[in-house]
């Protein structure tokens, strides 16, 4: 931490509990990280463990009992809905285990939704260049439903990186797709971020992702075990 | 066991889908109740006819008799009992209407007609006049006629036997007094209907001495009433009529009673099996579309228990114990409100109609007999809810239960919905809330289109019979007496009395009673905005014979009309042509009664002298008569064109009715002020708006009150079905919308997104029922002009009635959308987005 500038997301004492007593769960317990802009951090640690919980509180999916989450020097922990909605469509892209396309729209109109939403004008040829790179040119009119998983976790991507967000969040991004399948959109997402100077946070059980990681985080109940502070190659890769 | 298995399944599926549950809790029960409501209801009118009808068990009358036909009408073979009564005097008081009457049985044996003379009624204290002096009437008369309603009270009655000759007055001593009626309501003098019973030996006295001429009405029943059809009857009836010589337009048969006689309840029953399909056809269309929301929804869980071995016809009971179960408890609720609510409003209504309708004491006193002793339960009427109730939801099962059972294990799994067919999308460039919100509707055309349907159906019926029903309208019966402005004031004119000359139209014309004085000085009462007259009158005589002439004393009021009048004239043509230069130039005329014509003995073309009567000379005219019409406003039975009018050279003022014009806000002062003065000549009438109006309303509000109540159930039960399709689609999306808003939709975004859904089928829905709707409406407001149902005539565009759906779509879409959104936000967004179904 010993690097202040270009920290585009930084958690303070953040904690998330459930339940109250003998019976309170502390999935989060006093977390505190930064991470660079441009980084590539994947965040480790067996279920149950917080990762997931940590993510979302990370994109303002989640409040947190207690801390503050910054993103580019903001606590969004305070934010309204209202504004967090605006937070999500402008700076974080999510990219989900399940992929979680929306059912009734085609691939191009899953990709382009989130600009839609802030009623952004498209950069087509960006889109195209993302589509492109994802190998989905063929794809654009199909309905999620008639993809491959590996296909339908590249659209998520594509998605994710549509809105040019400065931070992508994904969540166990292979976790549904085979080995091979796996890799290949791992590395297929790790070249886009670089490409666009996205910052990449990524939880994993899988120890290979991990290793594409510039630093790893390791989390055990609901704490940080290891930063991987010493593991960073470069802020710039 | 596997029964119980699947009884527990579906019972888990019941309180899991709470929602679902609820809705189509509701729309059996709604549907039960409304079948139930409407076998009552028919059970009561049938009941409240029996009722009526056995104070009125006469099969017909026969009107006209003289006293040997009488006499051998009593010994008629077919003749099973029989009553004659007989109109002895008008009385003359003031602008009352009444007259004196005799009644007598004749052939003893069941016999009831309902009226106030019948001497079958019950006095409420003394007898029917005996001696010559003695009468008879209800205690309401007696203070009308400024008499103390006692026994052997006096009364001083002036009348005119036969309703012509010179006025008489005698001293009559109170003999009998019947049971008092209340007048509620102001009604005018000239609506009320007032009758007193005198004795048979006063009768005697004045034919003896040659001044009273009996003209006989009898009220007759023939045998064969529980053997023989209708139309056997009425033959009988008509076969009796010939034997003494007596025309079928002097017989009236009592067909109402006839009917439910010898028909009982078809009519009624018919009427209820029409709008009982009708609520099952709505009914189960949406229960059917909520169930079929339904399995699409749950494809997925239906596939797993079918993985899990669950056979079809396990499915298929699964949904026949889920309609079982919801069944048990709507039923019963259904039943008891559909019973509660005709028991109590349906009295109401008959109180509404009783005081409104106050125009003669026996509608009220026949009314007021049978409130209170209808009954209205029937056990076969209650089964017959259940069963049908019950029948239509098996119905609406079949189709989502032959969908579920096609669900494979396999697919249903991995069943996304819209994955039927599609593979592709076009799609639109850019993706904005709209094109979500179309995305959602066009994922399960069939879906939304199920529903558009069902909804848009029953806001058709809705639309539909609006237009008949405010087609149906108070203020176009009030225009009959009113034809324009706020008042009318009359001239109660003779057309030939001998007698009384100066009561005939042609000496009142010569009084100008409406002149230009009289008529400033109608414009100087403080808020009459304008005074006009409508089209003078002047009676007319002619040589040759016709019924038209004979029903009018022989003299008809003769009148005009206009070019503006040519439109409303020619589109009501039965028969002719109207051309007014052609007219005007051959002294042509223009009959407006159709239904009398054939009675009148005359045809097109023919040419008559007729004889006009301005009260100072006698114009000869020869017409011909070239046109039938029948027009919705008031014209005279003959009239000529405007033009062969003035050619006339009238020297009177031939005006016997003028309209008035108030602001609204003297309009009661007005009135007062016109009472007033109208009360200063013996040969005005006052006609008042208000007073038309409530007449008018309260006559049709009987029918046109119980029809929206069902029209606003059937539409709640479309309704009930919006509300089914906006919770299943945005409750089972709960995954999808958390999504979109870890995307970054914003709530105001998911607000308008999801109302945006609602409002295409609110802006669906009434596209169809509007277009459909009136297009229906319209062809149904013909057919029941056709029919005279309810003396409609004019139609009137349903505005306030598309306004008002119009409005309650939009709220009633606003409201569940708002209720649905918070709903969705009590949960995190977390939550939603790990919610997998």
């Amino acid at each position: 931490m010993e690097n202040h500038t270009n920290i585009i997301l930084k958690t303070e004492d953040l904690c998330k509990y459930y339940g109250v007593g003998d019976n309170q769960v502390k999935a989060v317990d006093h977390v505190n990280l930064e991470i660079r802009q441009g980084g590539f951090v994947s965040i480790i640690g067996k279920s149950g463990s917080g990762k997931s919980t940590l993510l979302h509180m990370l994109g303002g999916l989640d409040n947190p009992t207690a801390g503050k989450v910054f993103i580019d020097g903001e606590n969004i922990a305070s934010f309204k809905e209202e504004k967090l909605s605006k937070i999500r469509r402008r700076k974080i892209g999510f990219i989900f285990q399940a992929y979680n396309l929306i059912p009734s729209l085609n691939v191009w109109e899953n990709i382009v939704l989130p600009l839609g939403l802030d009623g952004k004008p498209l950069d087509e040829s960006f889109i195209n260049d993302i589509i492109k790179t994802l190998g989905l040119s063929e794809k654009v009119k199909n309905l999620p439903n008639t993809l491959s998983g590996g296909q339908q976790q590249r659209c998520a991507i594509a998605r994710a990186i549509a809105a040019k967000p400065s931070i992508i969040l994904a969540d166990e991004p292979t976790g549904n797709l085979d080995t091979r399948t796996g890799d290949e959109t791992m590395a297929l997402l790790k070249a886009s971020a670089a490409k666009y100077g996205q910052t990449l946070v990524v939880i994993t059980h899988n120890e290979e992702v991990a290793q594409m990681a510039d630093r790893t985080i390791i989390l055990a109940d609901g704490r940080i075990l290891s930063s991987g502070e010493s593991e960073v190659v470069s802020d710039e890769k | 066991m596997k029964n119980n298995t699947v009884l527990c399944l579906a019972l888990s599926k019941l309180r899991y889908n709470r929602s679902r549950t609820l809705l189509t809790g509701i729309a059996i029960m709604l549907t039960t109740m409304l079948l139930m409501a409407i076998g009552t209801v028919g059970i009561a009118v049938f009941d409240m006819n029996r009722q009526m009808f056995s104070e009125m068990d006469y099969h017909a009358t026969f009107t006209g008799l003289t006293a040997d036909q009488v006499n051998v009408l009593s010994k008629h073979i077919n003749v099973e009992a029989m009553s004659t009564s007989e109109i002895f005097a008008d009385i003359v008081n003031g602008k009352m209407n009444g007259v004196l009457s005799y009644r007598e049985t004749v052939k003893d044996g069941r016999i009831t007609d309902g009226d106030d003379s019948s001497d079958s009624r019950e006095l409420a204290s003394g007898h029917y006049p005996e001696a010559e002096n003695e009468i008879c009437s209800s205690p309401i008369f007696f203070r009308r006629v400024g008499a103390e309603p006692v026994i052997g009270g006096k009364v001083t009655l002036s009348f005119r036997v036969n309703g012509k000759g010179e006025i008489l007055t005698e001293e009559f001593t109170i003999s009998g007094l019947e049971p008092d009626v209340e007048i509620s309501g102001e009604i005018d003098d000239s609506r009320l209907m007032w009758a007193a019973h005198v004795s048979r030996a006063l009768l005697e006295k004045y034919r003896a001495d040659g001044l009273y001429e009996p003209s006989l009405y009898a009220t007759l029943r023939v045998y064969g009433e529980d053997e023989l059809a209708f139309d056997e009857m009425a033959d009988r009836i008509n076969a009796v009529a010939a034997d003494i010589g007596l025309d079928e337009a002097s017989v009236n048969i009592n067909r109402q009673y006839l009917y439910t006689v010898t028909d009982p309840g078809t009519e009624i029953m018919v009427v209820v099996a029409a709008i009982s399909l009708i609520v099952i056809l709505f009914s189960a269309l949406v229960i059917y579309s909520i169930y079929y929301v339904g399995v699409i929804t749950d494809v997925q869980e239906i596939g797993k228990l079918k993985a899990l071995g669950a056979s079809g016809r396990q499915i298929a009971k699964l949904f026949y114990w889920q309609g079982a179960i919801v069944s048990v408890f709507a039923v019963p609720v259904g039943l008891l409100m559909g019973f509660l609510l005709p028991y109590f409003l349906f009295p109401l209504a008959l109180y509404a109609y009783q005081n409104g309708s106050a125009i003669s004491s026996y509608s009220r006193d026949a009314v007021e007999a049978v409130i209170g002793q209808i009954h209205m339960f029937s056990l076969p009427v209650l089964l017959a809810a259940v069963v049908a109730a019950l029948v239509t939801v098996a119905i609406s099962l079949q189709k989502p239960i032959r969908l579920a059972k096609k669900v494979s294990p396999v697919e249903a799994i991995r069943y996304q919905e819209n994955s039927a067919d599609r593979k592709n999308r076009k799609g639109h460039h850019e993706v904005k809330v709209s094109t979500l919100t179309l995305a959602n509707l066009t994922r399960n055309k069939r879906r939304t289109a199920v529903t558009l349907l069902t909804m848009g159906l029953s806001c058709v019926l809705f639309i539909c019979v609006s237009a008949v029903l405010s087609s149906v309208s108070a203020e176009d019966l009030a225009r009959r007496n009113i034809p324009k402005g706020d008042f009318r004031i009359s001239l109660k004119y003779s057309q030939h009395d001998v007698e009384y000359p100066e009561n005939n139209l042609d000496s009142l014309v010569q009084q100008a009673y409406f002149n230009e004085a009289f008529l400033a000085e109608l414009s100087a009462i403080d808020g009459v905005e304008s005074v006009e007259r409508a089209p003078g009158k002047i009676l007319s005589s002619t040589d040759i014979t016709s019924a038209m002439y004979e029903d009018y004393y022989n003299r008809l009021p003769l009148s005009y009309f206009t070019r503006d009048d040519l439109a409303e004239l020619n589109a009501n043509l039965e028969q002719g042509s109207i051309d007014y230069d052609r007219m005007t130039a051959n002294n042509e005329i223009v009959c407006t009664h159709v239904y009398s014509f054939e009675q009148y003995g005359l045809s097109l073309g023919d040419t008559f002298p007729l004889t006009l009567h301005d009260g100072s000379r006698e114009i000869p005219l020869t017409v011909t008569l070239t046109a039938l019409t029948q027009p919705d406003s008031d014209f005279s039975l003959l009239i000529m064109t405007e033009d062969t009018w003035n050619s006339l050279g009238l020297a009177c003022d031939p005006t016997t009715d003028i309209y008035l014009y108030a602001d609204d806000k003297h309009y009661d002062s007005v009135k007062e002020a016109l009472l007033e003065l109208v009360a200063e000549n013996e040969h005005f009438i006052l006609y008042s708006m208000d007073v038309e109006m409530r007449i008018g309303r309260s006559s049709l509000g009987l029918t046109k009150n119980p029809l929206y109540l069902l029209l606003i159930l059937i539409s709640v039960i479309g309704f009930i079905n919006l509300i089914n399709t906006m919770i299943t689609s945005i409750v089972t999306r709960r995954k999808e919308l958390g999504i979109l808003q870890a995307l970054g939709l914003s709530d105001r975004q998911l607000a308008r997104m999801l109302s945006g859904e609602g409002l295409v089928f609110t802006a669906g829905t009434l596209l169809i029922s509007v277009t459909l709707g009136n297009l229906f409406g319209y062809l149904l407001f013909l057919w029941a002009k056709e029919q005279h149902f309810m003396s409609i005539s004019r139609y009137h565009y349903p505005v306030w009635e598309t306004v008002g759906l119009a409005l309650v779509l939009l709220i009633g879409q606003t409201i569940i959308a708002l209720f649905i959104n918070r709903k969705v936000k009590n949960e995190s967004l977390i939550d939603r987005i790990r919610n997998e179904e």
